[in-house]
């Protein structure tokens, strides 16, 4: 914990620890109220904004973290996602089309699925280098 | 930290069972993608894909799911999938998966005139 509304967890850039930071945004969600539906599009949007972190941002470089911070305000919960890597340089919407009939890779969801399931996303370069994503999901009451 | 993928293979009648337990990534890819050679190979056209209800699944694991669509179409099988729950069958619908294989609430109706 930073302070009375923010939690700060640093995962290894490994496949698998994305769940440790999904686990953690589900508890915190819970405890806010959100719905079921809600906290599993929240696992969902954390697990890939971490996985692009890890394998994109980071390039599984052991010796990088990925930095999550949860800030929970009273109607929504800001979940950044932190890596050391040099940003994306275009987003394309993949059209699943083109990965059937091979005229692309089948990979490539990660941040479609973000965007579709979170109500914000942003992503900026972080001021100590390394990119950020942040993901705003609202409590609907 | 994933929870390790098995994958079974079992058939009833003429269809091809994949029962998948754990969680489907592009590490547990491989082992699923293997299934599905052995049962193409034995000249499988019908397959079902049972998936563990409490198992993760990322993008990683529907990209995975998407070749073996991609491969079925080729190989001019058709593909069901059961044992999801409410949130990945919404996901499977929001990337189009559902365009080429279709989703049942449980195995029995997937079975049914298949």
């Amino acid at each position: 914990m930073t302070s009375d509304n923010n939690i700060e967890l640093h995962i290894p850039s490994i496949m698998g620890f994305e769940k440790i930071a999904m686990e953690c945004s589900a508890s915190v969600a819970k405890k806010m109220g959100f719905t079921e539906d809600r906290i599993e599009d929240l696992k969902t949007a954390v697990a890939e904004a971490c996985l692009n972190a890890i394998e994109h941002g980071n390039k599984m470089d052991t010796n990088t973290k990925v930095g999550i911070t949860l800030t929970v305000e009273e109607s929504k919960l800001q979940v950044s996602v932190k890596d050391q890597g040099k940003g994306i340089d275009q987003i394309v919407t993949p059209r699943i089309e083109d990965k059937i009939e091979g005229k692309d890779r089948s990979r490539g969801w990660g941040i479609f699925l973000i965007k579709s399931l979170m109500n914000e996303v942003s992503f900026e370069p972080s001021p100590e280098g390394g990119n950020i994503i942040k993901m705003i999901i609202y409590l609907e009451k | 930290m994933n929870k390790e993928i098995q994958v079974s293979i079992s058939k009833k009648d003429d269809v091809s069972i994949l029962n998948i337990t754990g969680d489907v990534t592009s590490i547990s890819g491989e082992t699923i993608e293997e299934a599905y050679q052995k049962v193409s190979n034995a000249g499988a056209k019908k397959i079902l894909i049972y998936f563990d209800q409490d198992g993760y699944i990322n993008s990683g694991g529907i990209a995975i799911l998407i070749g073996i669509a991609s491969e079925s179409r080729k190989n001019g099988q058709t593909i069901r999938m059961t044992g999801l729950s409410g949130h990945f069958q919404k996901i499977f619908n929001m990337v189009g998966l559902t365009k080429y294989t279709e989703i049942f609430p449980t195995e029995e109706l997937a079975l049914k005139d298949f």
